[in-house]
């Protein structure tokens, strides 16, 4: 008895070790194509300012709400700690680095991830049930250089000035918490923040942009893609690209700052 | 003309497809016959290279496609028209955009000469006064003639058709066999129709395969299949409709 149920358990692992491996074989595969049809850009370019709309303007306002939800309460809870070891001052110096380097491109990178990640994995997900990828190829259309293609490069694009926007918006509602909450006049506080701020720190919160566009895009279109079992597969596909995208944001959100640090 | 040899399919353990061989000629309607999920819909996307076999050779106009790269199936799908089981329109684009969205696509035309196709198409589906709504808007029968016209305005040589009438009332059904014969009759189109209704292959096929538990057991005209001896075809002739 004991052998059997180890028998068949070890076969179970060893065929979820084969399927994952086939999985990340085929999601190789399907970045590799979507990097290659970058030259049909120009053909799609319509599509592509389609997605930047979606992925890039109506994406503002969650990424400001979020930024500045993040910059107040860390402008309170800094200014607290430091006003413990009477440094008050250097609230504007604390809060840039972590917004800059770390919680800005992070927030937005989540939130794009649950905004435009579970659009990408709904709608190519039920484009894929009601075979539409499938009529897209047979009348000789690539559906990844259609579909994905647009959504990366727009994603490449505009990623980075809606980081640009998260840090800055979370910037002001920091400074604008320290005026009130902290009584830091707003000069002190910029005067911590510019001369202060040196290229590795824009290096390290704006190199994130591109790669969370590239990790959200590509994981949230090729759980689309692989959509299977009806609407509820659809759901599946759409819940798994959005855990398994914030996951690797926050993992490369990690690495890129450690590789940066160490480098730059 | 579309030739199939000796092609295995399997998923996974699964044999879905044994060594099925079968033609389909030039202007002529040749339909797939066999139960549901037993691998009819599976040889139309084998046809198309949407999927390859395990085994066995699939030929287009003379053209192995089982070894193509995706890139250069799509000239040889393009000679090709389908219509998909559930019509698979582009359900936020309207009928026109529809009609029109592969010829936008992949041909390189005056947006006239893709009004005046469209139009054609429009006119040749009974849609007119619809070119402006959203497939949602339109009846299974509306939807599925969309879908005919979607794959004839390439002007293809050969036109899939899966379960054309499925899921269709009496009527509708009707109508779309009627507009399937009426394609051979005016465009001289050949066409491929898998189904799993007896009565559609009488009303429209030239010559019959039928397929039961991943094999061919009959290929040959249709006013044949009254004589086939196979226990199979006896009892799918006495019931009509085949079900699982």
């Amino acid at each position: 008895m004991p052998i059997t149920f180890i028998r068949t358990l070890g076969k179970k692992l060893v065929q979820q070790l084969k399927d994952f491996f086939l999985t990340m074989q085929e999601f190789f595969l399907f970045s590799l194509r979507t990097f290659l049809s970058f030259p049909k850009a120009i053909r799609y370019w319509r599509d592509i300012l389609d997605q930047a709309t979606i992925c890039g303007t109506d994406s503002i306002p969650i990424v400001l709400v979020s930024s500045i939800s993040i910059g107040a309460l860390l402008a309170i809870e800094v200014g607290n700690l430091l006003e413990d070891f009477g440094a008050k001052t250097m609230l504007g110096r604390s809060t840039a680095l972590t917004v800059i380097r770390e919680l800005g491109p992070l927030l937005m990178g989540l939130m794009l991830s649950a905004r435009f990640g579970s659009r990408n994995g709904a709608e190519l997900g039920a484009m894929q049930i009601s075979e539409q990828i499938d009529a897209l190829r047979a009348f000789g259309t690539d559906p990844i250089a259609k579909l994905v293609m647009p959504r990366l490069l727009a994603a490449l694009i505009m990623f980075l000035p809606l980081t640009a926007l998260s840090d800055f918006a979370g910037l002001q509602s920091a400074a604008y918490m320290a005026d009130h909450y902290h009584r830091i006049d707003p000069g002190i506080f910029w005067n911590a923040v510019y001369p202060r701020l040196v290229p590795k720190d824009f290096v390290v919160g704006f190199l994130k942009a591109p790669v969370f566009a590239i990790i959200i895009t590509l994981v949230s279109s090729f759980n689309g893609f692989s959509a299977r079992g009806g609407t509820a597969g659809v759901g599946r596909s759409t819940i798994k690209g959005i855990v398994v995208s914030s996951g690797l944001v926050l993992i490369a959100n990690f690495y890129v700052s450690k590789l940066v640090l160490e480098n730059m | 003309m579309i030739e199939l040899r000796k092609v295995c399919l399997k998923y996974g353990e699964k044999e879905i497809l044994k060594n099925v061989s079968l033609t389909v000629q030039d202007n002529t309607i040749k339909a797939i016959l066999g139960p549901s999920g037993v691998g009819k819909s599976t040889i139309l996307k084998l046809m198309l290279g949407l999927i390859k076999p395990n085994s066995g050779q699939v030929i287009i106009d003379g053209t192995d496609i089982t070894s193509l790269k995706e890139s250069a199936l799509y000239s040889i799908r393009r000679k090709m028209g389908m219509v998909f089981q559930g019509n698979a329109l582009f359900d936020s684009l309207t009928i026109s955009q529809n009609l029109g969205f592969f010829l936008r696509e992949n041909m390189k035309l005056p947006e006239a000469e893709i009004s005046r196709r469209v139009a054609e198409q429009i006119q040749f589906a009974g849609l007119e006064g619809y070119e402006e709504q959203l497939p949602e808007s339109l009846s299974g029968g509306m939807r599925r003639r969309v879908a005919i016209g979607r794959a004839l305005i390439f002007n293809p040589h050969m036109i899939l058709f899966d379960e054309p009438t499925a899921g269709l009332d009496p009527v509708s059904s009707k109508k779309i066999l009627s507009l399937i014969s009426s394609l051979r009759h005016h465009n001289n189109l050949g066409a491929v129709i898998v189904t799993h209704i007896i009565d559609d292959v009488f009303n429209v096929a030239d010559s019959v395969a039928v397929l039961y538990q991943g094999e061919i057991i009959f290929d040959d005209k249709v006013e044949k299949l009254r004589q086939a001896q196979h226990h199979f075809i006896r009892s799918i002739l006495s019931d009509n409709i085949l079900e699982l």
